[in-house]
């Protein structure tokens, strides 16, 4: 008996694992280095030890390549494409660090730091997860730091959001939770990989599936269960809504492919889905007609990312390969132009104020022509337009929803993408308009010019990921 | 070499910023020396072999492919030519802000007429609207930016129907690169064929404008300020043509002919509503959007008549509307800039001040109404000879009421600014400067050349024409005879 009880895991396993425990051991370094340094050098010293520690960890993932590996009996993935997961949530957290001078006070620095990184070592575990365990595992890591990271400032919306985020959050952990259960029941695993087992569709396993999907969809912030991201993105501090902006989602999205590709064999596969295509449909429309009266940047993107998550679910529809693999682009795309808007965002910035507020864009074009130019370029790629990722990613996501057979998604998709033009369009407006002389603000020198490498860094990929002639199936490895 | 064409515009407009704010002349005269450089190297670079660079491979093919069609030639030198002598005269506020817009502008378009892969037509297709956009934010007039919206928002929704449309070709043919012996249209079923010149169509027909789809131009052309209005009124207007004639007429020839009896009659409507708006309105800028919404009606009519004689004539007229209506927007804005006005009730006499204006007026507007001699109508006759020729006669006859009625909007127009009595309350100012009368002279000779001369640019079409088997129903003589029409020997 107690010889079961031993841990019968190897060194190829714990290797499986070995970049997220790295992201979550410096976490523990910065810890320790709030403790011991003085207090001027803590802050810079956490976003320095976050950033070398999610860079390691980026390296060490990468070492995954080509040599796919199910760890933990099959709880744990390495390799295939959660490593693509895993590499987006790293630079996703990197660039977050980045923005990281505005957060919070600088006593409180080193455990927000910490915070974000074990979120981003949650949400590590989801992209490899491949069982029902670790999948909420990985969730719930992910969402408690994030819960703490939103209430970090003493600012009006800041506990609110802590707080909405919070309760509706557990509730869709429950819901994602109930489901679990109720899966387990019907086929009597954890494995995913025993979800198309032979004989098991039931009611059971389809009120599971169903509860599953509203917690995933929440986690994704899909219309209808969107409801709490506005707020959320508006009131947390502007590095943690840049985090959960992509970081939330990489994860989620990793832990969605998984269940479509293991549930599609089935023959109900899609009547299970097909509320998902249609909820995805629905969140481009919604979420970019929402965005259109939006003034606050935060709150924009908020609406934003909705209809950008959207169109990635829409990329899946169909289950083909070749579909997660531009869904996972499309990731990337939306990843490194949204974060780039944060990061012109965290420019504006100053301690205590920040530049969400569109009126702080007002003729920016003549203030500072180069990061007026950065955020029309940012701005461009998430409304589509050429010669950006965004272009190229919804080229590819409207090319393989035809190619599918799912037209009316791809229709869907451009209905929505003219929608957002004045959305995003209002920005540039603002920032080119001559008439808004009055409500010019005078320059502000930033919090501090590291924002400015996530700028430069995003502008580079946006326009390389839209150009360069690099398939994505070049890439990206095979659904395993 | 045609990469250069497109790049280089394009990274210096971006460079321009790096320019001090104060150093206005350089820039306009850095954007001058580019446009005209591409002017030569387009004209001269005539013979160059396509260039293509590897793209996508998945889920289709698609290259960054670009070379000369024949239409995109002499599109290409049109736009090249009016950038430039637009920018000569451009003289307002934040020049090289304005200049930089100007040159991204410019290599969007040449873009879209060199591409040679559907993909990449697409690309430069949505490209082109964002410095017009920024312009008319940042210069326009008015205080709402409801324009600049109008503008985005039309051609926005247009360039998404060609973005899908355009992926639909890809992943069903499994290609995009078509011009360059990629996949035959073939492949595609016809209910398949059909949804995908109806996404082009559209484009097009926004962008063109074919009504009911004009409604943004009239307020684009007045709210632009000139130089651009004269680019984007001459030649961005032409991209819609250039789609229906290279894509339409090239590729999706069958759904394009059941669509035939629809356009004709929207060309039809175009033609009179242009022409009856065009008597009426008070702003001259407004009064040339309205002609070219009536003019390239004509054109559309020759584009849906499939007939080789109007195909030379459509292209003689997109070049030579291009000519002329770059001259009008530029004299137009010349008469803006002296009196601080252009409504036509506003102004008068101004001939007898500044008489040579009123004649680089009178040479625009004689060739826009179509005087025989002149561009115009060398396009003109040939469209309408065409149209009887592929048996649209009734059609031929109800469009030469526009033809009549172009001869009373565009006198009237002249009348009223530049004859009649003088207004006295009107500031006083220098008759055209050297500089102004040399950035016109390139355009009124191109005027005079292209309608004593206008078989170069048929051949042309004769040649393009031919690549693409739209002479395989019509008699074997044709090409003899567009020679006949056109008055050149064989």
């Amino acid at each position: 008996m107690t010889q079961q009880l031993l841990i019968p895991f190897g060194n190829a396993d714990w290797a499986a694992v070995a970049p997220l425990t790295i992201v979550a051991l410096s976490a523990l370094v910065v810890i320790l280095a709030d403790l011991t340094l003085p207090r001027a050098l803590r802050r810079p010293a956490g976003i320095g030890i976050g950033i070398a520690g999610l860079a390691v960890a980026g390296i060490v993932a990468f070492g995954g390549w080509g040599h796919p590996y199910s760890a933990f009996g099959g709880g744990f993935v390495r390799g295939g494409f959660a490593i693509v997961f895993e590499e987006i949530v790293v630079v996703a957290a990197i660039f977050s660090l980045l923005l990281g001078y505005t957060l919070g006070r600088d006593d409180q620095a080193g455990g927000a730091i910490a915070l974000m990184l074990w979120s981003a070592s949650g949400a590590m575990l989801m992209a490899g997860a491949s069982n029902l365990m670790t999948i909420f595992l990985g969730l719930e890591l992910l969402s408690l730091a994030l819960y703490c990271l939103c209430a970090v400032e003493p600012r009006a919306g800041g506990r609110e959001a802590a707080l909405k985020y919070l309760i509706l959050s557990s509730t869709a952990s429950a819901f994602l939770l109930f489901g679990l259960a109720l899966l387990f029941g019907a086929t009597g695993s954890v494995a995913l990989s025993a979800l198309a087992g032979p004989n098991i569709s039931s009611a059971l396993f389809d009120a599971g599936c169903g509860l599953f999907l509203v917690g995933l969809c929440f986690k994704l912030s899909l219309v209808p269960f969107h409801v709490w991201t506005p707020d959320v993105y508006e009131g947390a501090p502007l590095p943690v809504t840049a985090f959960m902006s992509v970081v939330t989602k990489a994860g989620t999205l990793a832990v969605l492919a998984r269940f479509a590709f293991a549930i599609a064999p089935l023959p109900e596969a899609q009547a299970l889905l097909t509320p998902l295509w249609i909820v995805a449909a629905i969140s481009m429309i919604v979420g970019n007609v929402a965005a259109l009266a939006q003034t606050d940047i935060k709150r924009l993107l908020a609406y934003s990312g909705i209809a950008q998550l959207g169109y990635i679910v829409a990329a899946l529809a169909g289950t083909s390969a070749q579909g997660l693999r531009y869904a996972i682009f499309y990731l990337g795309a939306y990843m490194f132009m949204n974060l780039g808007a944060f990061a012109v965002v965290g420019l504006l910035s100053r301690p205590g104020v920040e530049g969400s507020d569109l009126r702080s864009f007002a003729g920016l074009g003549y203030r500072r022509p180069l990061l007026a130019a950065a955020m029309t370029f940012f701005l461009l790629s998430l409304a589509g337009l050429p010669p950006t990722a965004g272009f190229t990613g919804k080229l590819l996501i409207l090319a393989i929803d035809v190619g599918s057979g799912y037209v009316w998604l791809a229709a869907l998709l451009v209905i929505g993408t003219a929608i957002s033009a004045y959305a995003y369009f209002k920005i540039v407006r603002t920032m080119y308009a001559r008439t808004t002389g009055a409500q010019i603000q005078r320059p502000l020198a930033p919090a501090s010019a590291l924002p400015w490498i996530g700028v430069a860094v995003c502008a580079i990929a946006t326009l390389i990921l839209g150009l360069y002639p690099l398939a994505p199936s070049d890439v990206l490895p095979l659904v395993k | 070499m045609i990469w250069a064409l497109v790049l280089v515009p394009l990274v210096a407009g971006l460079l321009l910023y790096a320019l001090p704010r104060s150093a206005e002349m350089t820039a306009k005269w850095l954007g001058v020396a580019i446009s005209f450089a591409a002017f030569a190297v387009a004209a001269f670079g005539h013979a160059a072999p396509d260039e293509t660079v590897r793209w996508l491979q998945r889920p289709f093919v698609a290259n960054f492919h670009v070379g000369w069609s024949g239409p995109g030639y002499w599109i290409v030198l049109l736009l090249t030519l009016t950038t430039g002598c637009a920018l000569m005269v451009a003289r307002l506020p934040r020049t090289r802000d304005f200049v930089a817009q100007m040159l991204v502008l410019l290599g969007a378009m040449t873009g879209v007429f060199v591409a040679r892969d559907l993909l990449l037509f697409a690309l430069f297709w949505d490209l082109m609207l964002i410095p017009v956009f920024i312009v008319l934010v940042a210069w326009s007039p008015a205080k709402s930016s409801a324009t600049a919206w109008k503008y985005l928002i039309y051609n926005l929704s247009g360039g998404l129907a060609l973005l899908l449309a355009t992926a639909a070709f890809g992943i069903l043919t499994g290609s995009t690169d078509v011009f360059g012996g990629g996949a035959p249209p073939g492949a595609l079923s016809n209910a398949a064929s059909f949804w995908i010149f109806a996404g082009f169509a559209i484009a097009f027909a926004i962008k063109t404008p074919v009504w009911p789809f004009h409604t943004w131009a009239p307020d684009t052309y007045a709210d632009l300020p000139a130089p651009m209005a004269a680019v984007v009124g001459a030649v961005q207007s032409k991209a819609g043509l250039y789609g229906f004639l290279v894509i339409g007429a090239g590729l999706l020839r069958g759904p394009m002919q059941q669509a035939a009896t629809l356009a004709v009659v929207l060309g039809l409507i175009s033609l009179l509503y242009g022409g009856f708006a065009a008597l009426a309105d008070d702003d001259p800028k407004r009064v040339v959007a309205y002609s070219s919404l009536s003019h390239l009606g004509l054109i559309v009519l020759a584009i849906f008549s499939f007939d080789p004689i109007a195909y030379g004539g459509a292209l003689v007229y997109i070049v030579a509307h291009g000519l002329f209506s770059a001259g009008l927007f530029m004299t137009i804005g010349e008469v803006e800039l002296r009196e601080d006005t252009r409504l036509i009730s506003r102004l008068g006499g101004l001939a007898a001040r500044n008489p040579r204006l009123a004649g680089g007026l009178t040479i625009v507007s004689l060739a826009a109404l179509g005087l025989p001699g002149l561009c115009g109508f060398a396009g003109e006759i040939l469209i309408l000879t065409g149209l009887y020729h592929a048996g649209l006669t009734w059609a031929a006859l109800i469009a030469l009421v526009p033809v009549v009625l172009a001869a009373a909007y565009m006198l009237r127009l002249f009348q009223g600014m530049m004859h009649g009595p003088e207004v006295d309350d009107l500031p006083e100012r220098e008759d055209m400067s050297p500089l102004e009368i040399l950035a016109l002279a390139p355009l009124v000779i191109a005027i005079v050349l292209l309608g004593v001369d206008p078989g170069p640019v048929t051949v042309q079409v004769s040649t393009f024409a031919e690549g693409f088997h739209l002479q395989a129903s019509a008699p074997p003589n044709e090409a003899a005879r567009t020679n006949l029409v056109v008055g050149r020997t064989p």
